[in-house]
């Protein structure tokens, strides 16, 4: 008997328990649906679209689909609300034992009054928007001549660098031309830890050296170098990044917690910090951007453990141990959920047959957009990139369908 | 010829691709493929040619499946001298000051205890948009052809 298994949400992780399964049970039948037409998740639409030798781990999800067997249900929608094709208790009737590995997409919020105003992004949103997720497009976030940037991650590095980047800065990338941001003159990063404790790799930091005509600065010493390659990094950058004609100038402050917005009309046009010993630093801003995580608070999550939430259902990824972890941490916890259901199914009753991908692709037919369908979504990509871009993203579900149409049209 | 092929990996890039060498030489030598991170010295004084592969990862370092490996050979220093290998590298332009560091510094620990490298260090640039193994199969080709009997 056939063991058959449905992964929901074809992001890295969920690509990476199909991977890990696949290799322990070749015969197993597995099926990744996602509720967009297109794969990946957030290595499409996390992942800065400058990074693209990041987004290469790709090549390893493609042969799932291409060599391994493993089969792409697109464009359908798993979950208890209104809006989903069909129910978990469906799916899961369907097959012998289903992943959620849908991740975690709200951003956190800092709960002071005014983040509602305009002018305030969440980096999130504001990421998806540049990469073109179809569900942000309406973000349209304008940044005006000086952005504050509130938090000291990776996420936070991502926006600043993007906003700090040039046309010229982006050949090789997916971003779009039209969506440069030419009007950013000042860019601020505020941290609330002290230097030394902030989250983001020095990588990042030393990324900022290539921009053309960003000057970097420090606002106050950083405290005892020692042997710290973040704090190297970071003094490094900025004795290095001093152009002679600067378009942008990037201060980076640490040890200042977020107070309160000043906000006229419904538009920010400040934020105040507020010290650990009780200093207060006012910046006069034409937007916000507040890089500080994903929301973790609307339920609790598994950790570390291998992922089981009853028998037959698991969970991977973010959705298992919350918006943590770059996409190899997330690899290894994938894989010892995937062992785990490995096991697992070695108890699973002979005679207790599920139906599996057949009975999604008959209950919803032509709605799914299978893996030969992405192919021709990312030809249609590749074909519509723009000089100096390696891909044109389609940025509506209705776009991507037309393609799927087209395609389906052309047999 | 027996051919033993090793990888360091941290997001599994690496591993695809010796899946991909092995496979491509699998007809006409005997193959055997190895995570570092399950690598024993015996593991470099067995007969045969010796192929790694390794990914750079965080600040130019050695890739997670490699770290461990990299610090036994740095603490039992090995005698490596009748090894002759060849390595290919796989780095990211996008960290250019970095970039391809972590074969480089595996690349160190094997020559500074004696192994002796054969043909040039093969490197891949993941912002290039290629895949890997266009670039890796034919080195590996011209790696074994020049291979001293």
């Amino acid at each position: 008997m056939t063991i058959k298994i449905a992964i929901i949400g074809a992001g890295p992780s969920g690509c990476f328990v199909a991977q890990s399964l696949g290799k322990i049970h070749p015969e197993a039948e597995i099926t990744i649906v996602d509720r967009l037409p297109v794969p990946y998740g957030l290595v499409r639409y996390g992942v800065a679209p400058d990074h693209q030798g990041t987004k290469a781990v790709i090549r390893q999800f493609a042969r799932l689909f291409e060599k391994q067997g493993v089969t792409f249900t697109g464009n359908l929608c798993v979950g208890d609300d209104d809006s989903a094709d069909l129910s978990f208790a469906e799916l899961r009737g369907m097959f012998d034992a289903v992943v959620l590995a849908t991740g975690l997409s709200e951003d956190r919020r800092l709960g002071l009054v005014g983040e509602e105003a305009r002018g305030v992004y969440g980096s999130g949103a504001v990421t998806r928007f540049w990469n073109d997720h179809p569900s942000d497009q309406a973000l349209a976030p304008e940044f005006g001549n000086r952005v504050v940037v509130v938090g000291n991650g990776n996420v936070a590095l991502d926006v600043v660098r993007l906003l700090a980047k040039g046309t010229d800065d982006f050949n090789g990338s997916d971003f779009d031309p039209a969506r440069v941001i030419t009007s950013v003159t000042d860019i601020h990063i505020v941290g609330r830890s002290p230097a030394h404790m902030a989250k983001f790799d020095a990588v990042m930091v030393k990324e900022l050296v290539k921009i053309d005509g960003l000057d970097v600065r420090l606002d106050g010493p950083l405290g005892q170098l020692q042997d710290d390659k973040r704090l190297l990094a970071l003094q490094e950058t900025a004795a290095a990044a001093s152009p002679d004609i600067t378009q942008t100038v990037l201060t980076f402050h640490f040890g200042w917690a977020p107070e309160a917005f000043d906000i006229v009309d419904n538009c920010v046009c400040s934020i105040t910090f507020r010290s650990q010993d009780g200093a207060m630093k006012t910046l006069p801003c034409d937007s916000v951007v507040t890089a500080i995580g994903f929301d973790d608070t609307r339920r609790e999550f598994v950790g570390d453990g291998d992922g089981v939430i009853e028998t037959g259902l698991y969970c991977a990824g973010w959705f298992k141990r919350g918006p943590r972890g770059t996409i190899p941490e997330n690899r290894q916890d994938s894989q010892k959920v995937a062992q785990r259901i490995a096991t697992d199914i070695a108890g699973i009753a002979v005679g207790n047959a599920k139906p599996g991908i057949a009975a999604l692709q008959d209950r919803f037919g032509e709605q799914i957009v299978t893996y030969d369908d992405w192919l021709a979504i990312d030809s249609a990509e590749i074909n519509a990139a723009a000089q100096g871009r390696c891909r044109g993203k389609l940025k509506s579900i209705d776009d991507m369908l037309k393609v799927v149409q087209k395609r389906r049209n052309a047999e | 010829m027996k051919i033993n092929l090793l990888y360091g990996t941290e997001t599994g890039n690496a591993e695809m691709l010796c899946e991909d060498i092995q496979a491509s030489l699998a007809d006409e030598h005997e193959v055997t493929l190895t995570n570092l991170e399950d690598a024993a010295l015996a593991n470099l004084t067995a007969e045969g040619a010796y192929i790694f592969v390794c990914s750079t990862y965080g600040d130019g370092d050695l890739p997670a499946s490699a770290i461990d490996f990299g610090a036994m050979i740095e603490a039992e220093k090995p005698d490596l001298s009748a090894m002759t290998f060849s390595i290919f590298g796989l780095g990211d332009m996008d960290y250019e000051e970095t970039y391809n560091n972590g074969s480089q510094r595996l690349l160190d620990l094997l020559i500074g205890c004696g192994g002796t490298q054969h043909g040039p260090r093969g490197l891949h640039d993941a912002s290039s948009g290629k895949p890997p193994e266009d670039s890796a199969l034919p080195w590996v080709k011209a790696c074994l052809a020049t291979l001293p009997a």
